[in-house]
C-alpha cells in the first residue's frame, strides 16, 4: 500500500506536504509532485496538509483517479525527478488550475 | 555530563501508545523512565489531532485526541512514569553487559534494561523558514526552536509564522525586561491562524505602536560582514522591499522527522521496525517497538492497534526481565497484586 497524488496537483504543486512527510518520499516533476511508494509508510500526516486534498491513500482513491497509482509509481523512478523535502512557493497560476479536474493531459513528465 | 540514570525500563516516545505503554509495564510491576521530542506528552493526538473526533477507542464512542490523553495521563499516573520531554534519542548502543545505553541531544544518558520504541512517525520537530543558505545563521540570529526571551532582548526582533506561539512571541517580546528593541510579525498575508483573542491582542498592540506587522513572502536575505542584516519581501503588491532585523524567531509549526531510528541497527522494512507479534520483540534483544512505527502481517495504524501491542510487549519484557518467574494472567478487576500495583488496594 502507499499513498498517491491524485490530479488535482497538476500545475498547482503547493508543496506544503514535503514539509511533513516523515520519510522525504516526495519526488518533483516540472508540474506535479509524486509519491515514491517504496519510501511512503502510509502514515497519512500529507492528506491534511495539501490545500487542494490532492493526496489520498491508496486504497480511498476515488473512482476516477485510480489510475493515478500506476502515474505516481511510473513518476517516481524517472531520473529527472528528485526528492523535495522543504516547502517552496506554489506554481504562479496555481489559483486558476487548483479546482480545475481532467487535468492529466497537462501533466509534464 | 551527568551520569547515566538507570532504569528498567525506557519508553521513547509519550504519544497514547507509548502512554498505555507505561501503563502496561506498571501493572507488571515495571516502572518507566520516558522520553519525548515534543514539550509536552500526547505524540500526535496533542500536535495534529488535539481538537479532532476520535470514534474507535474501545468504549469510548467519542473524544478528541487532548481528551484521549488527558485519560492516557489519569490512568498511568498510579505508576509515576519519570517524564523527559523535549528532547530526542540520539543513540542507542548495546554495553557489554547487555544493557542498553541510551543517549539524548540535550545530554542525558539512560542505562536501561528494556527499551520500548513508540515514536510513530517520528519526532516532531521545527519546521524551518525555507531559503537557500538562510541555515547558516540556525542558532545565532535565526531560531525555529521554542522561543526564548534571551535572544532578542534589546534587539531588533521579526517573528515569522501566524498561529498562536507567532502572534504569543510578539506580545511577549514587545514588553517587560527582556523585551526587544522593536518587534515585527511577518506573515505571508493579513490573515491568521491564532486563536481570535491574539489576534486581537495583537491588533492592539499594532495599533499601540508596541508591535508591526508586515506582510511578504521571504525570497532572500541580505548580509553584511557575516551577520544577517535583512530578509528580502516580495509584498502583496508584488515589489521586492526589505525587512531588517538583528534576530529571527520563526514559529512555522512542527512537523514529524524519523530521523535516527533508521541509524540504530534494527531490522526494518520500509523504514519501520520489524517485529515479532508475540512479543513485539525487534530484532534486538530488550528493544521492543510498538504503535505506528512497527510494521508486521496484518499490520494496521490504529491507535487501539498499539495498545494491543503495548500489552504483548509488556508480557514479553517481564518474560526477559524476570525469567524465572512464571508469568500469570492475572485480571484488575480481582488482583490483589495489580491492585496493590495501581494503588486502590
Amino acid at each position: 500500500m502507499t499513498h498517491v497524488v491524485s490530479e488535482s496537483c497538476i500545475q498547482c504543486k503547493y508543496t506544503d506536504c514535503v514539509d511533513v512527510c516523515p520519510v522525504d518520499c516526495f519526488r518533483e516533476g516540472p508540474n506535479f509532485l509524486t509519491i515514491d511508494p517504496d519510501e511512503c509508510i502510509d502514515c497519512a500526516v500529507c492528506i491534511p496538509e495539501c490545500p487542494v486534498n490532492a493526496i489520498y491513500a491508496e486504497e480511498d482513491l476515488p473512482a476516477d483517479q485510480q489510475h493515478m497509482t500506476k502515474v505516481n509509481a511510473e513518476l517516481a523512478l524517472l531520473p529527472g525527478w528528485k526528492s523535495i523535502t522543504k516547502r517552496k512557493a506554489p506554481m504562479a497560476d496555481a489559483e486558476q488550475w487548483k479546482d480545475k479536474t481532467g487535468k492529466l493531459s497537462q501533466l509534464i513528465r | 555530563m551527568t551520569s547515566p540514570i538507570d532504569t528498567t525500563a525506557l519508553v521513547i516516545g509519550a504519544g497514547p501508545v507509548g502512554l498505555f505503554q507505561v501503563f502496561q509495564l506498571g501493572l507488571q510491576g515495571i516502572h518507566a523512565h520516558v522520553i519525548d521530542a515534543l514539550p509536552h506528552v500526547g505524540g500526535q493526538c496533542a500536535e495534529l489531532y488535539a481538537g479532532k473526533p476520535i470514534y474507535d477507542i474501545p468504549g469510548i464512542p467519542f473524544c478528541t485526541g487532548s481528551e484521549l490523553v488527558e485519560r492516557l495521563q489519569q490512568q498511568i499516573a498510579p505508576f509515576k512514569p519519570a517524564l523527559h520531554l523535549g528532547q530526542q534519542v540520539s543513540r542507542i548502543a548495546r554495553q557489554a553487559d547487555q544493557r542498553l545505553h541510551i543517549s539524548t541531544d540535550t545530554g542525558l544518558t539512560f542505562l536501561a534494561s528494556s527499551v520500548f520504541i513508540a515514536a510513530g512517525v517520528g519526532a516532531f520537530v521545527p519546521r524551518r523558514m525555507v531559503l537557500d543558505g538562510l541555515e547558516a545563521f540556525d542558532g545565532t540570529q535565526v531560531f525555529a526552536e521554542h522561543p526564548a526571551p534571551a535572544r532578542w532582548a534589546g534587539l531588533h526582533l521579526v517573528v515569522a509564522g501566524d498561529g498562536d506561539t507567532a502572534l504569543q512571541t510578539c506580545l511577549d517580546a514587545s514588553a517587560g525586561p527582556q523585551a526587544a528593541a522593536s518587534v515585527t510579525l511577518l506573515h505571508r498575508r493579513d490573515q491568521f491562524s491564532a486563536t481570535p483573542e491574539l489576534i486581537a491582542q495583537m491588533r492592539q498592540a499594532c495599533a499601540d505602536g508596541r508591535m508591526r506587522f508586515v506582510a511578504g513572502q521571504p525570497t532572500g536575505w541580505h548580509a553584511e560582514h557575516g551577520r544577517l542584516q535583512a530578509l528580502e519581501l516580495l509584498n502583496p503588491q508584488g515589489e521586492n522591499e526589505p525587512l531588517a532585523l538583528d534576530v529571527l524567531q520563526t514559529c512555522l509549526g512542527l512537523s514529524p522527522k524519523l530521523g535516527p531510528v533508521a541509524q540504530w541497527g534494527l531490522a526494518m522494512e520500509r523504514k519501520q521496525l520489524v517485529v515479532n507479534t508475540e512479543t513485539f520483540a525487534t530484532s534486538e534483544p530488550g528493544i521492543f517497538a510498538v504503535g505506528d512505527i512497527n510494521t508486521y502481517p496484518g499490520k494496521k495504524k490504529l491507535i487501539l492497534c498499539g495498545f494491543h501491542e503495548a500489552t504483548l510487549a509488556a508480557f514479553g519484557a517481564v518474560a526477559l526481565l524476570r525469567p524465572t518467574e512464571k508469568a500469570l494472567l492475572q485480571y484488575t478487576t480481582t488482583s490483589t497484586l495489580l491492585h496493590q500495583r495501581l494503588g486502590i488496594a
